[in-house]
C-alpha cells in the first residue's frame, strides 16, 4: 500500500529563550498508509502534540525527511501547506474546539468554506449529510454550549470528515469525555474512517482507547518505538521513567490516567 | 472567485454573530458617512438652488454685459446698431436689452408702480425664466398694438389673476396711459416681491417708458468669453471713442463657487467623525482579533491559508462598514429630498435635481476605505498567529 505519510529521522528542536537547545523528536521513523488505525501514546510533555502538528502539517521538522502524499514537506510553502491540510487532513481535538455562537451544522460547513468548486456551492448539503452520519441531524440548529460533550465530539468528527480527508488526526478524542462516552466516540471515530478507508491516528495517553487501534506506538522523551500486546490495563510510564525535562510543549494541561 | 466568495460568508457568519457589539461600533461610522453624503448632497442642492437664482439675476455663464457711459449719453439708435452689429459679427444667438424703469399700472385696487424690466426676447433663455403660466414674448410681439406683457406673481395677483386665455388687458397709469395685454405669468424673485413686469425694448420706446440706465447682455460660450469680452471692448471703443465702454461677465459662475470652503469646512467635521468611527472600529477589530486566537487556529487547521485569514478578517470590517455606509447613504438621501430640507436650503428652484450619484458614491466609498483601513491592523494581527499556538489557546 502506498505511504500516505512518511517519516524519516525526523527531529524537531526548539531553541528556548536561554539559548539552549530543547530537543523534543529525536530521530522519528514512522510509515502511515491509507487505512491505518495507529495509536501513539504517551505521557504529557513527551512530545505528542509536536508529532501531531508535524503529520497535520501545522509545523515542519528540523531535521529529517517528511514526505506527505509523496512530497517533501519542506518544499512546500506556507500556503501550499495549508491548502494540502485542508484538503487531506482532517482534526479532532480534545477540547471538541467547535466555534462558539455558530450552530453545529454551521460548525461542520466551517472546512467546507476553504474548499473550491461543487464542495464550497454544496457545502450545506455535504455537512447534513455528516451530520446525520454522525447521527445528529436532528441537532443542526443547536448552538455547541447546548450539546453534550459525546453530542460535540461528533459534531467535531463530523467537521474534520466533511471534506472526506485521507489523514484523520485525533488529538486525545476522548480526554475530555466519560469512558462509556469515550469509547462511543472511537467506536464511531474508528467506523467512519473505515468506512472512506481513511488513515486514523490516534494521539492518546490513555491505554484503553490505544488498544483499540491497529497498530501502537510508544513515544518517550521524543523517541518512537512500536509497541505491541498492549493492553487496555497497561498503565502509560510514570513519570520518573522520562529521560530529560521535555517541558516546552503547552500541553502541561493533560494529565496521566 | 470562490475564495472570495467563502471570504464573504464567512465575514457575513461573523458578523451576525457579534451583531450588537458591531452594530455599536458601526454607528458612529453610519452617522458620519450620513453626515458627509448629506452636506455634499445639500450642497449640491444648495449650488442648484443658487445657480438658478444668479442664472435669474445676473445670466447664464458666460454672460457679457455691454454698456457704454460717458459724460453725455450715446443716441440710444446708435448704440442699438452698434450692439446689434456685434451679435452680427460674432454670431450671438442670444441676446437682449436690459433696462429698468418704474411704471404705475391701474390694479383693480387702485393704482400701483411696478418694477418694469425693459428686455428683448432673448432675456428668457439667458436668465433661464421659468413660467407659471402663459407665455414668453415672440420676435412679432414688438407689433402689437396693445404691447405684452410677462408680469411677476404679485403682479398678476395684484390684477386678480385674470384668465390669460382671454388675453387680459391692463392700463398704464401716469402721464401716458396705454392698455397692455398679460401673456405670462413668471414667479417673484423673492417672497413678497412687489409687483414686476417684463416688456420688450421695441414696445416699451412706443410706451415712450423713461428707462433708467440699462445694458445689454450676450451669451457666449464659457470658453471663448474673455476673447470676445476684449473683442467687442474693442469694437465699441472704436465706435464711441472717449466714451467709458463696459463689456465684462455677469453671471455669477465667473465669481467662483461660492459655497466651496462651506461645503468643505463640514465635509472635513464629517470626515473627522468618519476618522474616530474608524478608530473606534479598529479598536473593536483590535480586541475582536485577540479573543478569536483559537478560532483563526482552527481555521488555519482546517486549511485556511493567511491569505484567506487576512482577507476573512478584513472582509468583515469592510462588509460591516459599507452595510453602515449604505444606511448612513440611505439617511442622507432622506435628509436631502425631504421637501422642507429642498424649500430652505434652494427656494429659487422649482424644479429639484435627483440626489447627486456622485454623494452616494463618496459616502459609500468612503466607507469602504473606512472598513478596509480599521480592518487591515487586525488583519495583520491574525495573519502573525502561531497556529499551534492558538489552537491550544
Amino acid at each position: 500500500m502506498d505511504s500516505l505519510v512518511s517519516l524519516r529521522g525526523v527531529t524537531r528542536t526548539v531553541v528556548l529563550p536561554d539559548e539552549q537547545k530543547l530537543h523534543i523528536l529525536r530521530g522519528i521513523d514512522l510509515e502511515i498508509s491509507a487505512g491505518d488505525h495507529t495509536a501513539i501514546i504517551g505521557r504529557s510533555g513527551c512530545g505528542k502534540s509536536t508529532l501531531l502538528n508535524l503529520l497535520g502539517l501545522l509545523d515542519v521538522p528540523t531535521s529529517g525527511e517528511l514526505r506527505f502524499v509523496g512530497t517533501p514537506v519542506l518544499q512546500l510553502r506556507g500556503n501550499a501547506r495549508a491548502r494540502l491540510r485542508g484538503s487531506t487532513v482532517g482534526f479532532v481535538f480534545q477540547q471538541f474546539n467547535l466555534l462558539p455562537g455558530r450552530s453545529a451544522l454551521d460548525n461542520v460547513i466551517t472546512p467546507l468554506l476553504y474548499a473550491r468548486g461543487r464542495d464550497f456551492l454544496r457545502r450545506r448539503e455535504l455537512a447534513m449529510d455528516m451530520l446525520d452520519r454522525v447521527g445528529l441531524a436532528g441537532r443542526a440548529r443547536t448552538m455547541p454550549n447546548m450539546l453534550s460533550g459525546g453530542e460535540q465530539q461528533r459534531v467535531a468528527i463530523a467537521r474534520a470528515l466533511v471534506r472526506r480527508p485521507r489523514l484523520i488526526l485525533a488529538d486525545e478524542p476522548t480526554g475530555a469525555l466519560d469512558v462509556e462516552t469515550g469509547q462511543l466516540v472511537m467506536a464511531l471515530l474508528d467506523e467512519v474512517a473505515t468506512e472512506s478507508a481513511a488513515a486514523l491516528v490516534t494521539i492518546t495517553h490513555d491505554s484503553n482507547v490505544a488498544a483499540l487501534a491497529r497498530s501502537r506506538y510508544r513515544l518517550d522523551a521524543g523517541v518512537l518505538q512500536p509497541t505491541d500486546g498492549l493492553t487496555p490495563s497497561e498503565p502509560a510510564p510514570p513519570e520518573s521513567e522520562l529521560s530529560e525535562p521535555v517541558a516546552s510543549e503547552p500541553d502541561s494541561s493533560e494529565v496521566l490516567p | 472567485m470562490i475564495g472570495f466568495m467563502s471570504a464573504m460568508v464567512e465575514a457575513w457568519q461573523e458578523l451576525r454573530i457579534n451583531k450588537v457589539r458591531i452594530l455599536l461600533a458601526l454607528l458612529g461610522v453610519a452617522l458620519s458617512v450620513a453626515a458627509l453624503t448629506s452636506v455634499v448632497g445639500v450642497g449640491n442642492l444648495a449650488r442648484e438652488g443658487f445657480k438658478a437664482s444668479s442664472e435669474r439675476n445676473g445670466g447664464r455663464s458666460a454672460t457679457l454685459g455691454l454698456g457704454v457711459n460717458g459724460p453725455t449719453q450715446p443716441d440710444p439708435a446708435r448704440l442699438d446698431a452698434a450692439y446689434q452689429s456685434i451679435v452680427d459679427r460674432y454670431g450671438i444667438a442670444f441676446s437682449t436689452h436690459e433696462g429698468h424703469a418704474e411704471q404705475p399700472f391701474q390694479f383693480p385696487r387702485g393704482v400701483q408702480p411696478v418694477q418694469l424690466m425693459v428686455v428683448d426676447p432673448g432675456y428668457e433663455v439667458i436668465h433661464r425664466l421659468e413660467l407659471q403660466q402663459g407665455s414668453w414674448f415672440a420676435s412679432d410681439d414688438e407689433q402689437r398694438l396693445a404691447p405684452a406683457v410677462v408680469v411677476s406673481e404679485a403682479f398678476y395677483n395684484a390684477a386678480g389673476r385674470p384668465n390669460l386665455a382671454l388675453q387680459p388687458g391692463i392700463k398704464t397709469a401716469g402721464e401716458q396711459e396705454s392698455n397692455a395685454v398679460i401673456i405670462g405669468v413668471v414667479p417673484d424673485t423673492w417672497p413678497d416681491a412687489p409687483p414686476a413686469a417684463y416688456i420688450l425694448s421695441g414696445a416699451a420706446r412706443q410706451m415712450g417708458v423713461n428707462q433708467l440706465g440699462g445694458q445689454f447682455k450676450v451669451w457666449v460660450p464659457d470658453a471663448q468669453a474673455e476673447m470676445l469680452s476684449a473683442a467687442i471692448q474693442a469694437d465699441l471703443a472704436q465706435q464711441f471713442p472717449e466714451m467709458h465702454i463696459m463689456a465684462q461677465r455677469m453671471d455669477f459662475a465667473a465669481q467662483g463657487d461660492p459655497l466651496a470652503p462651506v461645503q468643505l469646512v463640514v465635509g472635513g467635521i464629517a470626515g473627522l467623525v468618519l476618522l474616530l468611527g474608524a478608530v473606534g472600529m479598529l479598536n473593536i477589530s483590535m480586541v475582536t482579533v485577540r479573543y478569536r486566537v483559537r478560532e483563526i487556529g482552527i481555521r488555519r487547521s482546517f486549511g485556511a491559508t493567511s491569505g484567506r485569514i487576512f482577507l476573512g478578517v478584513m472582509m468583515e470590517s469592510v462588509v460591516a462598514t459599507a452595510v453602515a455606509g449604505l444606511a448612513g447613504v440611505m439617511v442622507a438621501v432622506a435628509v436631502v429630498k425631504h421637501p422642507w430640507i429642498q424649500s430652505k436650503v434652494a427656494p429659487a428652484l422649482s424644479q429639484y435635481p435627483p440626489f447627486p450619484i456622485e454623494a452616494a458614491m463618496l459616502g459609500f466609498g468612503a466607507a469602504v476605505l473606512v472598513g478596509a483601513l480599521a480592518g487591515a491592523i487586525p488583519a495583520l494581527v491574525a495573519v502573525r498567529v502561531k497556529v499551534i499556538d492558538a489552537i491550544r489557546f
